[in-house]
């Protein structure tokens, strides 16, 4: 098979093994043209990218700028915070109109769960969704994959524990869904108040203690705290996460095992993770950020040869 | 329009024929072999023939006299079944306030075409109906239509849930229960005190227990569907929590309660216990809730964005098995209209709520084609929500007054967007197959056909 088997890239939920492993054949081609002194293709030539950002994002809106301009599509951005599109336009409209302008794929970011499947069932264009509140964000967890495969090959029987704000992540959720599909085994970590009752039905193993999820894993991916995203109070203060929560070196250096560190960024530097694990060699946060833009041109290739 | 009796009308049934603007008066009726479902007639289970002139039952048995053959109007339909006209409890209208929704005319109209004579109504309008003004208003602009309309006055001033309405007054000017309607009673004081106040004219408090702390961002299900689709759930017990509340409280004033659309199983055990302690507890589910679970929610279909939300397979079994048990009280449509620009958003955004008048009995009829005879269906709509609200049970005997419901159990049709009679599209039944079909209503010296246009 050489080619996916969706039109949208809109959860890993609706990808297929094979078009995981489709993506990263593609995206290890793409991770060769980005390091060689001249790094643009013209695969996407005369095709139109619109990104709608309706949520903030710095880095995967430059990633997939990046991506798009290496490919040599033409790219319009558009940013406009919630609040102010949800007043006065409707998504619908709002897109509607960008796409009147002769728009071939759709990168959208929107705080609503769903909205990039309420579009793609609207609209012709090709939608790629870059998160969509705490649903999912499947090119952060494909590049997860990648990178993680990288340093263990093979992520068939491979131990992945997330660690942090599960209930409000959708990078959590595409993540579990990915690593899922790719054989390997999957345990959350956080405050009880912060994973979802019901996840365990996801096949997934839930743990409270920190410790004891870095003893059974080979990849810890912590995520982000998303103070934002919490409108009441799930733990008492950072104080206490970072304290109970958090991983720092000194626990690291207790277990007589090596672990491979990610964190989707951007980082709380102190809260979450400290620095001296943010910048140690066992992470490999920067190298996410790079796989980044060669994950998301694969995902844009393939689309593009689709249309 | 109207052709008059002829053998012309013998030759098809009467949705496929050409109708008159409705509501129509018609002189005469003539209902030809339609079986009666009601379990307070002597014709019970019988085929009989219906005259009716005038608005009156005139003759019943299997020979029928004293029509017109050249005025009457025949309706002959293969399969035809015959009950008192139903009643729903809890439909939202929007009538004064959010017209747009709904108005009182077109509610009368989607009531009808699901097969509705009488509609106790919600008090969440605009005014929300907290005094004697807003039932006046409600029973004055009804009094012509076939629908015989029951406002549900609220229980607190704007359905704040903080003070006290005049519920005694309100009852006196025609108000059949008391509720918030959609906004459930949070405030356990408040609810103890108005249990107890409407027990001068045993009155009747309906709650939709859910626990609005417990539920909190919640905006379906809480479960494996729910934690896949990113979306916070709303739990079980953010029902069951309250509803253990209401029942103590009902036991404690010893005051009537309508627990209205429940959607769980923990909630059905808990009905259960509370009739078998003797607690003054009626209880009705959602057709909706019946027919559609959680996973159906998989893609984002805001009309299936609704209160109480739709729950697990679990749940929908123990809540037939409580109709067929009598627990459940009864079936209903908690019709919740909301226009395009309330539903076609992103489902965050989107009104809770599916319109559900059109579609309950059907929607029902074919969930519980195995748990319910027919008759005990039919109960479901037509005998215990009056019986609940102290309505008279329309009779079906020789010089009653004829307040009917014509339907076929066993026809199979699609529902489409043409069907929809409410002035709002929300709803999620859309190209659904389902088997039973309202055929048409008579109340109020007027018929209403479900014509297929």
């Amino acid at each position: 098979m050489s080619e996916l088997s969706t039109n949208h890239v809109i959860g890993i939920k609706d990808l297929t093994a094979e078009d995981i492993h489709l993506i990263f054949e593609t995206a290890e081609n793409f991770k060769e043209v980005i390091n060689r002194p001249i790094k643009k293709v013209p695969s996407l030539r005369d095709i139109t990218v619109a990104n709608l950002f309706f949520e903030n994002s710095t880095r995967t809106r430059i990633s997939f700028e990046l991506a798009e301009k290496r490919l040599s599509a033409d790219v319009v951005n558009f940013s406009a915070s919630s609040s102010s599109v949800k007043k006065g336009e409707t998504l619908l409209d709002t897109v509607n109109n960008i796409l009147s302008m002769k728009v071939d794929m759709v990168v959208m970011r929107h705080p609503a769960p769903g909205a990039p499947k309420y579009l793609s069932q609207l609209i012709d264009a090709n939608v790629i969704n870059a998160g969509d509140g705490t649903h999912e964000h499947p090119t952060q967890a494909l590049l997860d994959a990648f990178s993680m495969r990288e340093q263990l090959g093979d992520l068939t029987g491979k131990k992945i524990a997330i660690f942090g704000d599960i209930l409000h992540s959708r990078v959590a959720l595409s993540n579990i869904f990915c690593l899922q599909k790719l054989g390997a085994y999957v345990k959350v970590c956080g405050p009880p108040t912060l994973i979802p009752k019901y996840i365990h039905r996801l096949g997934v193993g839930v743990e409270y203690d920190v410790r004891k999820t870095l003893e059974w894993c080979d990849v810890a991916n912590i995520l982000r705290i998303q103070l934002e995203r919490q409108d009441i109070k799930y733990f008492p203060s950072l104080r206490e996460y970072s304290q109970y929560f958090g991983i720092n070196k000194k626990l690291l250096d207790s277990l007589d095992k090596e672990i491979v560190i990610m964190h989707p960024g951007p980082i709380n530097r102190g809260v979450e993770i400290t620095s001296d694990v943010a910048d140690s060699e066992h992470s490999i946060i920067l190298q996410q950020v790079e796989n980044g833009v060669a994950v998301r041109m694969a995902i844009l290739f393939l689309l593009a040869a689709k249309r | 329009m109207l052709t008059k009796n002829s053998s012309f009308l013998f030759d098809k049934p009467a949705h496929l024929l050409p109708l008159p603007e409705i509501p129509f008066l018609p002189m005469q009726l003539l209902i030809k072999k339609a079986t009666v479902i009601h379990p307070y007639s002597a014709f019970d289970g019988e085929q009989v023939d219906i005259f009716i002139d005038n608005g009156t039952i005139k003759s019943i048995g299997k020979r029928v006299s004293g029509f017109d053959n050249d005025r009457v109007q025949v309706i002959d339909y293969e399969g035809l079944c015959i009950s008192s006209g139903w009643l729903d409890i809890g439909a939202q209208v929007g009538d004064p306030g959010f017209e747009y929704r709904e108005d009182l005319e077109s509610a009368a109209t989607a009531g009808m075409t699901g097969g509705y004579t009488g509609l106790a109504i919600q008090p969440n309008s605009n005014p929300t109906v907290h005094s004697k003004s807003e039932v006046l208003y409600l029973k004055k602009t009804t009094q012509e239509l076939l629908v015989d309309f029951y406002p549900i006055g609220a229980v607190s001033e704007n359905c704040e849930g903080k003070e006290i309405t005049e519920m005694y007054d309100m009852n006196a000017f025609g108000t059949v229960a008391f509720s918030d309607g959609k906004k459930s009673i949070q405030d356990d004081g408040f609810m103890m005190r108005s249990l107890q106040y409407v027990k001068v004219f045993d009155g009747l408090i309906i709650n939709h227990p859910h626990k609005k702390e417990v539920a909190f961002g919640g905006q379906m299900h809480e479960g494996m569907t729910s934690t896949s689709m990113g979306l916070k759930g709303i739990p079980n017990i953010a029902e069951e929590l309250m509803l253990q509340r209401d029942l103590y409280l009902a036991e404690y004033t010893n005051s009537r309660l309508l627990a209205s659309n429940i959607s769980t199983a923990g909630a059905v055990d808990m009905i259960r216990n509370a009739k078998r302690r003797g607690i003054k507890v009626t209880a009705s589910v959602p057709a909706m809730n019946l027919i559609f679970e959680d996973t159906d929610l998989i893609n984002f279909d805001t009309n299936l964005k609704v209160w109480p939300p739709l729950r697990e397979e679990l749940d929908i079994r123990a809540l037939k098995k409580g109709l067929a048990e009598g627990i459940i009280d009864f079936i209903s449509s908690n019709h919740n209209p909301f226009n395009k620009e309330e539903k076609e958003l992103e489902f965050l955004y989107a009104k809770f709520g599916a319109i559900g008048l059109e579609t309950a009995y059907s929607a029902a009829n074919t969930a519980l084609m195995d748990e319910l005879k027919l008759n005990e269906l039919v109960e479901k709509f037509a005998i215990r929500p009056r019986e609940i609200l102290k309505l008279d049970v329309p009779k079906i005997e020789k010089g009653a007054k004829a307040n009917l419901t014509l339907f076929h159990p066993k026809e199979e049709w699609v529902f489409s967007e043409s069907d929809i009679k409410s002035k709002s599209r929300n709803s999620p039944f859309i190209g659904k197959k389902m088997v039973g079909k309202v055929i048409g209503v008579i109340n109020n010296n007027q018929f209403w056909s479900n014509s297929s246009e």
